[in-house]
């Protein structure tokens, strides 16, 4: 039994949930000795993709306390209402995941209802998760890489990050999935996707890993290596966690899927890890688009009462949605993959140097977005 | 192999005209009235600023492939040659910034046209404001429109700063430009940005 999460007051499992559950703070370490000071970073900041503070606490080198407020950015979203407009929210929580919010979102409702969505439907879903992975990791090795100082390569990924968004809008007419995804229907022309750009990605990666410069500041970096871990942390400590293999949400085991893991829990583990994935997932998207068909919308009828859970994979873990449905009406909240990932991030970093911050920072794929949501 | 030498065999991968824009990412052109718009950006014509592309609306509307959606109401010259951005988040899904980093990308390579990012607001020529106002970030946002020096720029980015969208409050403060999308893409980005600065655009 592996733990997932805090969804409400709930503890959430891989294969139960448990009423009482604690409070998690975003805050590690401990300080109080001479000659220690604090300074703040953030929250709007060179450095900072998006707006969060940390307040970090040390005697000069070392970091020895860290505090983070991701709630400056606090968005009020009611994710209650008719499906559609529900859906139009959640697709707008974390653009980076908004395959995943989606699709864990409907995945629940249609649980709910005990509508199974047919094969051809749940491929598709596979392709959009998998070309979104393909994105993510792009992006974060982009800005791990770009940290380093390594321009060549840091660009090199950029573009392959922008071609992939280019995939994505020529396929899905949207470069971030928006509008694309409903009740048993993926709005998408998957006969466009060509990733032929990333045929050599393998050399591309290999070439990255003979960069001493780069491996000494991924090394020993943000160690983190305990029980409650998800996604590509968890993988990169050696641990098979990934709901790809173990949520049965999506058919991943129809294409022969097995998770990547690497023995290495700190910033090179987490970079090789989703490095590795990279490729996995073009080989996962060539398959489940043997498997997917082309499909009309049909309207779906939503009706009666019931309640639905759906965890699926997104690029930083595992994603958790539960709805309420009554009548036409839907109530939903969710766990995102950030919030665990952050609590990780702030413990890993004590001890280290703030130098070494931003490579810590980055390779945990954190999208504060996600984490400042209010659902009311 | 060497990083230099890896990069000059890759040759140029800069484009020289616009490419790559997503249909739902283009302006929209009006075939028939819809009344059943989520953000009302289709009341007596289609409103750039409002629409969210939900996509709720075709085939009343469809896409044109047109990505100049942009508005700019004033010019600055002075920043011609070179354009300082200072890019504040002040509500996002993430989208705008994901965007906006990309015109950084070799594909667009926004220095051949004069501009860069800067880390700093007291740096910036210009500030590029992007998401809903939260209440965390409104004192923030005050903050970093008075350290930037004048002569300066405000642009805002995104249906939601625009108009609000479909998640809560827009930006209330007065904006030299505008960038509609949801999130917009690099190229109308791009083509809002050279004709701040006084260019034909993108």
């Amino acid at each position: 039994m592996r733990f997932i999460g805090k969804l409400g007051n709930v503890c959430i499992y891989d294969d139960s949930q448990n009423e009482e559950c604690p409070d998690f703070e975003f805050h590690a370490g401990s300080s109080g000795g001479y000659g220690e000071f604090t300074f703040v970073y953030g929250p709007s900041a060179g450095g900072l993709l998006e707006s969060v503070q940390f307040k970090i606490r040390t005697s000069g080198e070392q970091i020895l306390e860290i505090h983070a407020d991701p709630y400056f950015k606090v968005r009020h979203i009611s994710l209650s209402g008719g499906i559609d407009d529900v859906a139009l929210k959640v697709e707008r929580i974390n653009a980076m995941f908004s395959a995943s919010h989606s699709i864990a979102f409907l995945l629940s409702v249609e649980r709910s209802l005990d509508e199974e969505p047919d094969y051809e439907t749940q491929m598709g879903r596979i392709v959009e998760l998998e070309l979104e992975r393909v994105r993510n990791h792009l992006y974060v090795l982009h800005k791990l890489v770009d940290t380093g100082a390594l321009g060549v390569a840091s660009y090199q990924l950029q573009a392959m990050q922008e071609a992939t968004n280019r995939v994505i809008g020529e396929a899905c007419g949207h470069r971030y999935f928006f509008g694309v995804n409903s009740l048993n229907h993926v709005e998408c022309n998957f006969e466009k996707v060509d990733l032929r750009y990333l045929k050599r990605f393998n050399s591309f990666l290999n070439d990255l890993l003979e960069n001493r410069i780069l491996i000494d500041r991924f090394q020993n970096n943000g160690k983190i290596d305990q029980d409650w871990l998800i996604g590509p942390t968890a993988r990169a400590s050696g641990r098979k966690y990934d709901a790809r293999y173990d949520s049965g949400s999506l058919p991943y085991k129809d294409l022969g899927f097995s998770p990547v893991i690497e023995r290495s829990p700190d910033v090179f583990g987490r970079f090789l890890v989703r490095g590795e994935e990279i490729m996995q997932s073009v080989d996962i998207i060539q398959e489940a688009m043997k498997k997917w068909k082309r499909k009309e919308r049909k309207e779906v009828k939503v009706k009666g009462t019931g309640e639905g859970m759906s965890r699926l994979e997104s690029p930083s873990g595992d994603m958790v949605y539960r709805v309420m449905i009554d009548g036409s009406k839907v109530k939903a909240s969710f766990l995102p993959p950030s919030k665990a990932n952050l609590l990780f991030f702030l413990k890993s970093v004590i001890g280290t140097i703030f130098t070494d911050f931003p490579f810590n920072w980055e390779s945990f794929g954190i999208w504060i977005s996600e984490i400042g949501v209010d659902t009311g | 192999m060497n990083w230099f030498i890896r990069g000059l065999k890759k040759g140029i991968q800069t484009e020289r005209e616009p490419r790559g824009t997503p249909q739902w990412g283009s302006a929209l052109k009006v075939n028939k009235e819809f009344k059943d718009c989520p953000t009302g950006a289709t009341q007596g014509g289609w409103d750039a600023g409002k629409c969210v592309f939900c996509r709720r609306c075709f085939p009343d509307l469809s896409p044109t492939g047109d990505h100049r959606m942009g508005k700019v109401s004033r010019t600055e010259a002075k920043f011609s040659r070179s354009f300082y951005l200072y890019p504040i988040d002040v509500g996002t899904c993430g989208g705008c910034n994901a965007e906006l980093k990309l015109i950084a990308s070799p594909q667009y390579d926004m220095t051949r046209f004069g501009i860069f990012f800067t880390n700093t607001p007291r740096h910036a020529d210009g500030v590029v404001v992007m998401g809903v106002i939260t209440e965390g970030m409104r004192e923030v946002l005050r903050e970093t429109l008075e350290a930037v020096p004048s002569p300066k720029v405000v642009v805002l980015m995104g249906a939601c700063a625009i108009s609000g969208g479909i998640i809560g409050e827009k930006v209330d403060v007065d904006a030299d430009a505008v960038v509609p999308g949801c999130p917009p893409s690099p190229n109308t980005i791009l083509d809002v940005l050279i004709k701040v600065k006084g260019g034909k655009g993108w």
